[in-house]
């Protein structure tokens, strides 16, 4: 046996043939799976409860619902990589369509990109204001969250803003090949570019490893602090694409718009199976996890459940997803 | 001497006096910045150095104090709450529903009270062993009971606001003893409870012991499991009276009885001194805490600024006094999360 003694490897007595190579054993290859499985197990179940659900028409409808979700819970999903976790992306997202109602009628084209630009660069100074300062990454966000929300009600007059130009969003409201929404496609978009660009660059080595262990990381010279910045702009890059989408859909800004969708993106983020302790996940995972969520809230009123047993699912399923998805090697101590 | 005299200074210098815990800058710091606030919004505002604004700060101050203790102890344990919107909100519409009201033919009173403080408990019991058996981190359990707290709020509210018309908890609000309200006496009784369980029972010196060092505590044989779901059960409790309060406050059952109070909790707790990290601070820490949250949001309404803003002003505040609080640790915590 080459293997030192102390690294017990996380098998357990189920008679594995290969336990010193610590390859996934088939419970952890059908947990790494799973938002797959529920996916597809929830559409059956549907299908069944309702056959008229798996029709074309109410799929497309599905899809287009889960796209703003699926933005958001994808950008936070690089923070939750990192180790950390954003909070305030939802505040973020509703500020944001307030400030692309408001600016709509100066900027004209422009608003998308500077809503967006806005975005990324609050996102940037939330993850300058964790490394530089130390503080915990829910704290900042949690921080940020309120003050977002103030900003948003202050320069909005605590009410909705109408959108009379609706050319500017009308190309979200279109249908690729005439069957896929145009906003989940800019969805599935996203995500492919930022996993794309992970993959071809060190970044990805980099996220994880950061994820991982900060300390082993940092000590082997990747540059966590500017990883970390990264991350936190393409989450608030992510919450301004996501609020333009919002904004696309109900022809308004408003300041509490977007403030529903906080709880419903961690639960795609760790329903997806992306570990709350950093590390281990990635952003497809989310966008599976962002359809298993929007089908569990379209699927409700289908099977008969009032809608207010809604929020009890998603803390339910927060609480046993991440209690599926630690990596309980890592925290030896729960705060 | 052949060695420098860098050297030699460095030898000869004294180690650092260490100050002494009840007269250290943190202790010392939140009460002065409270006078200093309150000296700065007198000077400014007419409005605010009158009698009645000051009774005004003390009523207000009353549901966030309530909250606020029962959030210390978890922070004492270095943990994080966010259930208390949602538990807020469940002890509301319980406790609505339960005393007289326009809904159902219920009067019990006192004892609806009791019933929507224990389903406060019960939901702040059920963090605390989804923290302990499922190792969950706190603040994902705590987010996660805070939508059941709603959901079970929605269930019960059912699309109907329940008004209550128990002259006993309409009182609380209204009813006023040496010129504060009978909330406000309920605020200070639940800060003594908060203190004595704090200094003098074992669930608050083990809070304390297992935010300062969990491992110590562990190996020296203390079982830190059934004091988590302890003190995570009496922040619970804690939450559900905050919600009863609430409740007698605006004569109605809301689901959002308890929005934002988590946080600004959580505010007046850092503020006062409690550590995030825990096993520093303590239930009066957080008393001065909730109070310089309140005569700030009032001070600042006084003075003009739009109460739109007081959101703002907390996130603001919150990172601001974690940030100083972890600049002495700044060379050891090369890790934050």
């Amino acid at each position: 046996m080459s293997t030192p003694v102390l690294a017990t490897p996380d098998v357990g007595p189920t008679g594995d043939t290969a336990p010193v190579k610590g390859g996934p054993t088939l419970g952890q290859r059908l947990t790494s799976f799973m938002p797959v499985i529920a996916l597809v197990v929830l559409l059956a179940a549907l299908t069944i409860a309702d056959p008229d659900f798996l029709t074309q028409r109410s799929l497309t409808a599905a899809v287009r619902t889960s796209a703003p979700l699926a933005v958001l819970a994808a950008g936070a999903t690089l923070v939750v990589l990192c180790g950390g976790i954003d909070l305030s992306i939802a505040a973020l997202c509703s500020l944001t369509t307030v400030l692309f109602a408001m600016w709509l009628p100066d900027l004209g084209g422009l608003t998308t990109l500077a809503a967006i630009g806005v975005a990324a660069a609050i996102g940037a100074v939330q993850g300058l204001a964790h490394v530089v300062l130390r503080i915990p990454s829910f704290i900042v966000t949690l921080g940020g969250m309120s003050i977002f929300s103030a900003v948003a009600l202050v320069i909005s007059d605590a009410g909705p803003i109408r959108i009379v130009d609706r050319d500017a969003t009308k190309w979200l409201t279109l249908y690729v090949g005439g069957v896929v929404p145009m906003s989940f496609f800019v969805a599935v978009l996203v995500v492919a570019a930022i996993s794309l660009v992970l993959k071809l660059t060190p970044l990805e080595s980099f996220v994880r490893a950061t994820g991982y262990s900060e300390s082993a990381a940092r000590l082997a010279g990747t540059p966590v602090d500017l990883v970390k910045v990264a991350a936190f702009t393409v989450s608030g890059a992510c919450a301004g694409l996501a609020a333009i989408m919002l904004v696309s859909r109900n022809f308004s800004g408003s300041p509490t718009m977007a403030d529903n969708l906080l709880l419903p993106a961690v639960a795609a983020i760790v329903v997806g199976g992306t570990a709350i302790t950093g590390g281990h996940g990635s952003l497809w995972r989310s966008l599976v996890g962002a359809l298993v969520i929007t089908l569990l809230r379209v699927g409700l009123p289908i099977v008969g459940v009032p809608s207010a047993y809604e929020q009890i699912l998603y803390g339910a399923i927060i609480v046993a997803a991440v209690a599926l998805t630690l990596d309980r090697s890592k925290v030896l101590i729960i705060k | 001497m052949t060695s420098p005299a860098g050297a030699d200074t460095e030898v000869v210098l004294p180690p650092r006096p260490q100050p002494r815990r009840g007269v250290s800058l943190r202790d010392a710091g939140p009460p002065i910045a409270l006078a200093v606030i309150f000296l700065l919004f007198a000077l400014i505002s007419p409005g605010f150095r009158t009698i009645g604004n000051v009774q005004n700060i003390m009523d207000a101050a009353a549901v966030l104090a309530v909250v606020t203790c029962g959030i210390t102890f978890v922070l004492m344990m270095g943990s994080i709450d966010l259930s208390a919107p949602g538990v807020m909100g469940a002890a509301a519409i319980a406790v609505s529903l339960l005393v007289a009201n326009n809904r159902n033919g219920n009067d019990w009173g006192l004892l609806g009270v009791l019933v929507a403080v224990l389903l406060a408990a019960a939901l702040g019991c059920l963090s605390g062993l989804a923290l302990v058996l499922l190792k969950v981190p706190s603040f994902m359990t705590t987010l996660g009971v805070s939508a059941v707290g709603l959901g079970v709020a929605t269930l019960l509210f059912g699309g109907v606001q329940p008004n209550i018309s128990d002259e006993m908890l309409r009182g609380w609000a209204i009813e006023r003893f040496l010129g504060l309200a009978y909330l406000t006496w309920i605020a200070f009784g639940c800060v003594l409870i908060g203190w004595l369980i704090q200094c003098y029972s074992r669930l608050g010196r083990y809070a304390f012991a297992i935010g300062g060092a969990e491992e110590v505590l562990a190996l020296s044989g203390v079982k830190v499991a059934p004091y988590k779901v302890a003190v995570f059960t009496l922040a619970g409790a804690f939450y559900g009276l905050a919600g009863v309060m609430v409740t007698s406050q605006l004569s109605a059952g809301l689901v959002q009885a308890g929005k934002g109070y988590d946080f600004a909790a959580i505010t007046a707790a850092v503020v006062g001194g409690t550590l995030l990290t825990g096993g520093r601070g303590g239930i009066l820490h957080s008393a001065v805490g909730v109070l310089l949250v309140t005569v700030l949001t009032n001070g600042l309404v006084q003075v003009g600024v739009s109460p739109y803003w007081q959101g703002g002003v907390q996130g603001l505040i919150v990172v601001a006094a974690v940030a100083a609080a972890v600049i002495p640790q700044r060379r050891r915590n090369q890790v934050t999360k």
